[in-house]
């Protein structure tokens, strides 16, 4: 299955040849993106036309089912695998642009709020995940892969703790399936939940920034609800992205002590060489708007930019969903994956509608 | 040239092209981005 999350090596050293590798890839996610915008514009327009009131069905969601039709009907050459596995660049641009769209006051806010709620959504999800894998009978490293993955952040936490716990790949690749199989079905489950219970789009997006796992699926889910709630989604995912190195670190000492894994020697260095710099960009350019080096169209701008990221990231999404090749990964990860998640997303939940009613996120 | 004079991870490339962008809307050489 296609789980690559970092840009794939070509064979050739040459910067150039890198570049051009990536050409094919990219445009095919800028195609599936536009089409996912223009169909959207287009039932809008329609529906004014004829007055007819018709549901406002997001971009995003075009995007994924395109991009899910294309990669579960035909085998997508060779030629672009290099390009669409770039979505997950795009998501990372996507997300230090719209630090544009946060004044530093919001970032502290709402960000403190989310790591408040993230420590808990962790420690209930790392219990919930490591019960249910002896339960089910999965192997230990499995378990804490899983673990790793539904507490943080996807596909990313579990890349990173395989290689901190010495984890075999097989392991690391059912782990990923479920996850990624789980972000899918979020994707379609999250805003008819939100919508059934009408959360407001702060609250609708904390709880997708906080129960989705992948990065790129979690800030998905977010703009399916509305863009409101896509921004908030990113600050409260990013805000959980930012533990990553201090989970990965507690498991790598734990399998160290076992004699299972390296010992970690410099646990500064360890943390910072976990901890995902994307933050910091987002942080900086938050900084900025908030000592106003930009003007309010220039802020408009680099929002759009945000967006325009965005649209290749959803492609990418849909594209690198094969369906029949998580169905090969086995159903007992798969089911310990779906227990697990379904209840974190109930508790996250509960915990949102808990703070909502405290601090009336609106 | 060799790639390993570009030696930066997916998240340094990210955050130095977010960067080049937003210098470019800065200084204004980028029209207005429309969505």
């Amino acid at each position: 299955m296609s789980t690559s999350v970092a840009i794939e090596q070509p064979k050739s050293n040459t910067l150039s040849s890198r570049v051009f590798s990536f050409v094919p890839g990219v445009i095919l996610l800028a195609a599936i993106g536009y089409a996912g915008k223009s169909i959207e514009q287009s039932i809008s327009r329609y529906g004014k036309s004829h007055h007819l009131s018709l549901p406002n069905i997001e971009y995003v969601l075009w995007a994924i089912l395109i991009g899910l039709a294309i990669s579960n009907t035909v085998r997508i050459p060779e030629l672009f695998k290099t390009g669409i596995a770039t979505y997950e660049f795009w998501l990372k641009l996507g997300i230090v642009l719209l630090g544009a769209r946060f004044l530093l006051g919001d970032v502290i806010k709402l960000g403190g709020l989310s790591l408040a709620l993230v420590v808990i959504e962790l420690a209930i999800a790392i219990a919930l995940m490591t019960a249910l894998g002896r339960a089910f009978k999965l192997t230990p490293k499995l378990t804490t892969l899983l673990a790793v993955g539904s507490s943080i952040c996807g596909v990313s936490a579990i890349i990173a703790a395989k290689g901190a716990i010495d984890a075999d790949d097989e392991d690391s690749s059912l782990a990923i399936a479920a996850i990624l199989a789980l972000g899918a079905i979020a994707l379609f489950t999250f805003p008819f939940i939100g919508h059934l219970l009408g959360m407001s789009n702060h609250a609708y997006g904390l709880w997708s920034g906080l129960a989705v796992d992948n990065t790129a699926e979690a800030v998905a889910a977010g703009a399916l609800y509305s863009d409101a709630a896509g921004k908030i989604a990113v600050l409260a995912k990013t805000a959980r992205n930012a533990m990553i190195g201090f989970v990965v670190l507690g498991y790598a000492i734990y399998w160290a002590s076992k004699g299972q894994a390296q010992i970690v020697h410099n646990k500064a260095l360890f943390l910072w060489q976990k901890f995902p710099k994307f933050v910091l960009g987002f942080l900086l350019i938050s900084i900025l708007a908030t000592l106003g080096v930009f003007s309010k169209e220039q802020l408009g701008s680099l929002g759009n930019l945000s967006r325009w990221a965005f649209l290749l990231t959803f492609a990418g999404v849909g594209l690198r969903t094969n369906l029949r090749e998580m169905q090969k990964q086995g159903l007992r990860p798969f089911i310990v994956g779906a227990v697990g998640e379904i209840l974190i997303a109930a508790v996250t939940l509960g915990l949102v509608l808990g703070a909502d009613s405290i601090f009336h996120l609106s | 040239m060799s790639n390993r004079k570009f030696n930066l991870s997916l998240d340094g490339w990210a955050v130095a092209l977010a960067l080049l962008l937003a210098l470019f809307v800065r200084l204004n050489i980028f029209p207005r981005i429309p969505w």
